[in-house]
């Protein structure tokens, strides 16, 4: 087991350590003269020499790299050029809407999926079980944001009973702040459940081949008792694992969602300061996002690994 | 062999309808939607990039413009069918960029020993790791936005998957006796690889490139919809749906027709894989099933 995960441990730091390298990369390669585009045309070169030196952006690459490197593993995440705020707190402002938002949209697509996918596996052959495959198929070729478009214009324009967008804080009104959250979590929760539902029923339907079903069918289980009561806790394994790697997938449609419905959460604060020019604002939130998604697929790992003996003694 | 690995739990009949069903309806949505591109080359009703004023907002099934116009009165036909040019372009276009990368990685990973392999093999999942709609909007924003980037971008984040699927395929045959007796006969690796291989992972590599070319298709739309992905004049139904949804308001017909495009090209080419898996690769259904 701990040579399991200290194996994991290490693909955890070097993923973080190459996806950093790559956004540094990406961001500064393409940026230009930061502190020039920061301070507009009418800047003298002493001010953006200034501002330069002030930020360290006249140091060589390599070293403003590890520098960044080293004061996020403090804490240090950076501040903005412009306002002076800080990284840390632009982004947990902004986690107050995108958490709940990802959050319940997977949970929403969880609820769904589980259910419909072992029903999708238990009838296969029969035409309800090829009718909720053709669903899931036609789910997973809905863009989320045209899904988010849709609802809104149902509940929201011709129905009028939610907002079609916009965003009241959490402090402000907590009814509202929930009607805001209302449709984006739909939209988003019923994309995942699309692509979730084919993966539910193929970890179901890998297990309903499993001999240890047959046994329980053996003993005098119908086919639907043999899937709850042994099927399902063993499909749950493989499930786990997908959830993991739908983590990114998820972020991608919240990030997507956030626009339709004009929730000022953490990819409207990217996309602004991306066209600020917020170089240390952007690498910092991206890093950040890029390190809870590696994190999440790591913890899965680990899970899996003590689920599952087979796998860690395997590795 | 392959008896015991293909005896499912569905009765043999039914399964060969579906999959027929599967392969026909993704053939024929697929072929409709290449064939309306290639028709926008040589016809379309109207020019879609210039406004015409007087034709504001008309509404749809009208003689001259079926699914009537936009905000600036462009006809939204017009720019469906062109909107269908830049879905080929990115989708295949990034699917082949990875489907070439992904293939020499993942052969090279197969074959090359356990250190390219293990090399090979993290790096990809590394690169599997971090979500691509994040970098993709960085990217852009740095890139400056436009086909040519996101072609980049979506071979980025599908290579990866691509080395994996070539790798498992390339390993499997790689097992086979003919490949020993092969490499008794002195043959070399490459030569095995292009001769022997490749071949037998055709399937494999058609399956995953029409997959991924739709996968392509709606990450287009998704960055287009943020207006990070191509711009005017090219047209992107992506791009469609943010004009509506800024211009006119959701509440318009125009919400409706390009994603609807969306939904048809995304499940054909979706079907079209899945029916070509079937037929193609009976072993590979199982593993995925």
């Amino acid at each position: 087991m701990a040579i399991y995960v200290l194996r994991k441990l290490a693909f955890f730091l070097g993923a973080v350590f190459v996806a950093s390298l790559a956004i540094f990369l990406l961001i500064r390669a393409a940026g230009g003269n930061v502190a020039a585009i920061v301070l507009g045309k009418d800047a003298t070169a002493e001010a953006i020499n200034a501002l330069a030196h002030t930020y360290g952006l006249d140091r060589p690459l390599p070293i403003q790299y590890f520098d960044w490197l080293l004061n996020m593993l403090h804490g240090d995440l950076g501040q903005s050029f412009r306002t002076k705020e800080l990284v840390a707190d632009l982004v947990t402002d902004r986690l107050s809407i995108s958490i709940p938002l990802a959050l319940a949209g997977l949970i929403l697509g969880l609820i769904i999926a589980i259910p419909v996918g072992t029903i999708a596996a238990r009838n296969i052959g029969r035409p309800s079980g090829a009718f909720l495959a053709l669903v899931s198929q036609i789910g997973i070729a809905v863009p989320v944001f045209w899904a988010g478009i849709l609802l809104s214009v149902l509940f929201g324009v011709r129905l009028g009973w939610l907002p079609t967008g916009g965003w009241i804080d959490w402090s402000e009104s907590w009814v509202g702040a929930i009607r805001s959250l209302v449709l984006p979590v739909l939209s988003l929760g019923l994309i995942m459940a699309a692509v979730l539902i084919r993966y539910v029923r193929s970890a179901v339907l890998d297990v309903m081949n499993q001999d240890y079903v047959r046994t329980a069918r053996a003993v005098g289980m119908t086919r639907t008792q043999a899937l709850l009561n042994v099927g399902l806790r063993n499909a749950a394994l493989p499930i786990v694992t997908i959830v993991g790697l739908q983590i990114a997938e998820l972020i991608g449609g919240t990030v997507i969602i956030e626009m339709v419905f004009s929730l000022p959460g953490l990819s409207r604060m990217i996309l602004a300061n991306v066209a600020a020019r917020e170089v240390i604002v952007v690498q910092s939130t991206v890093m950040l996002i890029i390190v809870f998604v590696i994190f999440v697929n790591f913890a899965v790992d680990l899970l899996y690994g003590i689920l599952d003996p087979r796998i860690r003694n395997a590795a | 062999m392959t008896i015991a690995a293909t005896a499912t739990i569905a009765p043999k009949r039914r399964r060969r309808l579906d999959l027929n069903a599967s392969l026909v309806v993704g053939l024929v949505l697929t072929l409709g939607f290449l064939a309306v591109a290639v028709v926008s080359f040589v016809w379309l009703p109207s020019n879609p990039n210039i406004p015409v004023i007087k034709n504001r907002m008309l509404p749809p099934f009208l003689p001259d413009h079926w699914l009537g116009t936009d905000g600036l009165g462009r006809d939204i036909i017009a720019q469906l069918m062109v909107g269908a040019r830049t879905s080929i372009l990115v989708g295949a276009g990034g699917a082949s960029i990875a489907l070439f990368l992904g293939t020499i990685t993942g052969l090279v990973a197969a074959a090359y020993g356990k250190l390219a392999d293990e090399t090979i093999s993290r790096g990809a999942d590394i690169m599997l790791s971090i979500p691509g709609m994040v970098t993709a909007l960085v990217l852009a924003a740095t890139m400056g936005s436009g086909a040519l980037t996101t072609i980049l971008a979506l071979s980025a984040f599908f290579t990866p998957s691509f080395t994996r699927v070539i790798r498992a395929a390339a390993m499997s045959v790689l097992q086979e006796d003919f490949i020993t007796s092969a490499r008794l006969y002195g043959r070399g690796k490459l030569f095995i690889l292009a001769r022997h291989v490749i071949p037998n992972i055709g399937g494999v590599m058609i399956v995953q490139f029409t997959l991924y070319f739709a996968a392509g298709i709606l990450t287009e739309a998704g960055l287009s919809y943020l207006g990070v992905g191509v711009t005017r004049p090219s047209i992107s139904w992506g791009m469609m749906l943010n004009e509506a949804q800024q211009t006119v308001g959701i509440s318009s017909p125009l919400a409706i027709w390009p994603g609807l495009a969306i939904v048809f090209v995304v499940l054909g080419l979706n079907l079209l894989g899945d029916g070509l898996r079937d037929v193609l690769d009976p072993k590979l259904k199982q593993r995925r099933a």
